[in-house]
């Protein structure tokens, strides 16, 4: 148990640098799902099954997704500014 | 006792976990070029929020605080900080889609979510 | 200018690193310090309220006037995505698709389509599920709200634009939106009207480890429901809404 907590931990790490340190948005994307997949996974060994309840559904579903469709309003948005 | 020497490894490991993803978010929001990854990173310094309020609440072979499998009086880790992250994650979504939409009003306007090709901001 | 902002950025750094190294100093040992509010509540809830969730006891009743106010940033965040994004757009949301001017309609394909409705109701009952044992078992609104939410997205991936409008209309959420918030304010001012103080748990608190416990935490949770699952439709479906290309736009 002492092991994954620490594990999860160093991961935790990993995927929010790579959040930061992807830098083309759509890529970033990915990087997000993963960081909110890898905290979900911080949350359940942290004994806290409704945080992780809540970090799926968001971190890894809804957060992308609005990441996404951000991305594509804002690609499809070719007008010229005035 | 074995254990408590295990403990002594990860004792201050959760905290400088937090204090690396707080400097790494704000690094990025300092040095990003655009917009929507800004919004990003801001959601990485909101997680160093909650592995703090969830690693302070943990307690050494607790349970978690449900009590349906296991009887109430099982040790199980603090109910308050979990209550407090649960309601922050749902929020600060809807609080990250206020910003992208921020962006896209943007990319309208101005054409671009480069923070340096948005200088004049008085015209 | 961004040699400037690196320059703000590391004098920031500089000064905070000393502070934020002692706070990390004198943090408590992870996982071996007492948990003095946790405990009590542990120990309180199953046995005052017949509540087995206690992390739902903590955001329903014992914490419920911080949780309304969480409810409005809630809302007042889904208001001002909403706003900005429908601003700019009209407010034509009632209108057939077809007789919206300059909106094309992009394909879907046959895989998207059999995959989000084989999906679909699936995910609405399983969020049905999360809200209605939120007293009991892991989840509630907020949990719940969501995955209804990621569900009603599944049925317009499925259904697409047009089958969507005919079945949702987005007053409908707004109302629900709205309504959800209402919902929990007068679960709150209700218990007054009987010489209680605000949100003060005056129902019946059921049976412990049954789905119906915890008496007035159940409305405050339908409320949440609500407003989240509505919440996160809405702000998608507007994000959606200005996805779909404009027609005179051949780039």
């Amino acid at each position: 148990m002492t092991a994954l907590v620490w594990i999860i931990l160093l991961m935790t790490t990993a995927t929010g640098a790579g959040v930061v340190f992807s830098r083309e948005p759509r890529q970033q994307v990915l990087a997000i799902a993963a960081n909110g997949l890898v905290l979900t996974l911080l949350f359940s060994v942290l004994q806290a099954p409704d945080v992780a309840f809540s970090e799926l559904a968001v971190g890894t579903v809804a957060l992308p997704l609005l990441f996404l469709v951000a991305l594509t309003s804002i690609r499809t948005d070719r007008k010229d500014p005035p | 006792m074995t254990t408590h020497d295990r403990l002594d490894m990860t004792a201050g490991l959760p905290w400088c976990v937090a204090a690396w993803l707080l400097g790494v978010g704000l690094y990025g929001v300092a040095t990003s070029r655009n917009y929507v990854h800004l919004v990003a990173c801001l959601t990485v310094v909101q997680s160093a929020t909650y592995v703090v309020l969830l690693c302070v609440g943990y307690r050494w072979g607790a349970g978690p605080p449900i009590f349906y499998a296991h009887p109430p009086g099982t040790p199980a880790v603090d109910p308050v900080v979990q209550a407090l992250v649960l309601t922050d994650i749902v929020v600060g979504a809807t609080v990250s889609a206020l910003l992208l939409a921020m962006c896209v009003q943007l990319h309208k306007r101005k054409g671009t979510l480069d923070p340096e090709r948005l200088r004049p901001m008085r015209q | 200018m961004p040699r400037l902002r690196m320059v703000l950025f590391w004098c920031g750094v500089l000064l905070l690193i000393a502070p934020i190294a002692a706070v990390v100093c004198d943090m408590p040992r992870f996982g071996d310090h007492p948990l003095p509010y946790g405990d009590a509540i542990n120990h309180d809830a199953p046995r005052d309220r017949h509540v087995s969730n206690t992390v739902s006891a903590v955001n329903f009743d014992y914490r419920g006037f911080d949780t309304l106010g969480e409810e409005f940033m809630l809302v007042c965040a889904v208001t001002g995505a909403v706003v900005l994004l429908r601003g700019s757009r009209g407010e034509s949301v009632t209108a057939e698709p077809g007789t919206l001017p300059g909106r094309g309609l992009p394909g879907r394909s046959d895989a998207a389509v059999l995959i989000s409705r084989l999906m679909g109701p699936f995910t609405l009952l399983f969020g049905f599920y999360v809200v209605l044992h939120a007293t009991v078992t892991p989840g509630g609104g907020f949990q719940g709200g969501v995955v209804i939410a990621s569900g009603l997205l599944l049925l317009f991936m499925g259904e697409g634009y047009r089958g969507w409008r005919r079945i949702m209309r987005t007053p409908w959420l707004d109302v629900c939106e709205g309504g959800g918030a209402l919902l929990f304010a007068l679960a709150g001012l209700a218990p007054m009207l009987t010489g209680s103080a605000f949100l003060q748990n005056i129902l019946p608190y059921g049976k412990f480890r049954d789905m119906l416990s915890g008496g007035l935490m159940q409305i405050e949770n339908a409320g949440v429901a609500c407003a989240v699952m509505a919440g996160f439709s809405l702000v998608l479906l507007e994000f959606l809404e200005e996805t779909r290309e404009p027609e005179h736009d051949d780039t």
